[in-house]
């Protein structure tokens, strides 16, 4: 003969729902500051401390120069193709190792886009170079 | 005979106290997170080489509007490279890292005193892009 459990209860197997929004409010601020925390991406560029641009200044006629204009972009004068900047920067700075040599300066007019600067910089960078922006009251701030 | 009178047990519940301290670790957390700039609004420029770059103490923003913002405050020009000395205090080269998070159509007049700014702090740059995809 089958025995029966006397007092059979389910209750005890059961969670306890009390809690139930209790961790879902936990869980939903938990997601909330790691979404507000999480990390950026982004391109480093490191600037030399503003004293350190007196020594570069002297030496900017020897540099390369790049004019960055709303449409277009010249080396030492010279217009050039978005595509070329790479090749002819690279043959330019070929076989200077110094970090004063290979120093471009960066020249842009007031109407630049950020976005366009960006791109040429990244190019300047890529190839080898230093970038220095030459500001119009002639500053000078090295960003390599 | 006697009956004994049941004793009550008033105990204050004990089993939400650690969601309690939970809640208000989380709470200072986000009260510590002095540098709310996540209302501005900008989009940022795209680059095919990114990286992760972590967080820093010190973000400078150019909205779509190009105004300057300083960890989510409105700055003038001649305010900006004080701010962000003062924000990196003595920190070590390596953890002076300033986000630059600038709105892709924000014109050179505006973004490059900021870069200059910033180089006067003695600030760790890091320009803030996005990843173009291929």
């Amino acid at each position: 003969m089958a025995l029966r459990r006397k007092h059979a209860s389910h209750a005890l197997n059961e969670p306890p729902q009390v809690m139930l929004t209790d961790i879902a409010f936990n869980l939903l601020i938990f997601f909330v500051v790691i979404a507000s925390t999480a990390p950026e991406d982004g391109r480093k560029q490191n600037i030399p401390r503003s004293e350190a641009n007196a020594k570069t200044t002297n030496q900017t006629s020897q540099n390369i120069e790049v004019a960055i204009t709303k449409g277009a972009t010249t080396v030492n004068g010279a217009e050039v193709a978005s595509s070329e900047l790479m090749t002819r920067l690279k043959t330019m700075l070929s076989g200077k190792s110094r970090p004063e040599d290979r120093v471009v300066l960066v020249k842009s007019t007031p109407d630049t886009s950020y976005e366009h600067w960006i791109d040429i910089t990244g190019v300047v960078e890529e190839a080898g170079g230093v970038v220095t922006l030459q500001m119009e009251e002639n500053k000078t701030v090295n960003v390599r | 005979m006697k009956i004994k009178r049941r004793k009550l047990e008033a105990g204050i519940p004990t089993v939400a106290l650690a969601d309690i301290a939970f809640n208000l670790v989380l709470f200072f957390l986000l009260l510590a997170k002095s540098q709310d700039d996540t209302y501005l609004k900008w989009n940022p420029a795209m680059s095919a080489k990114v990286e992760h770059v972590g967080q820093s103490l010190a973000s400078v923003t150019i909205d779509i509007n190009s105004k300057v913002y300083f960890n989510g405050q409105q700055m003038g020009g001649g305010e900006l490279a004080p701010a962000v000395k003062a924000a990196l205090g003595n920190l070590p080269a390596g953890k002076r890292t300033v986000l630059l998070k600038v709105d892709k159509s924000a014109p050179a007049q505006v973004f490059e005193p900021v870069i200059e700014a910033i180089s006067e702090a003695g600030g760790d740059l890091v320009h803030i892009l996005a990843e173009q995809k291929k």
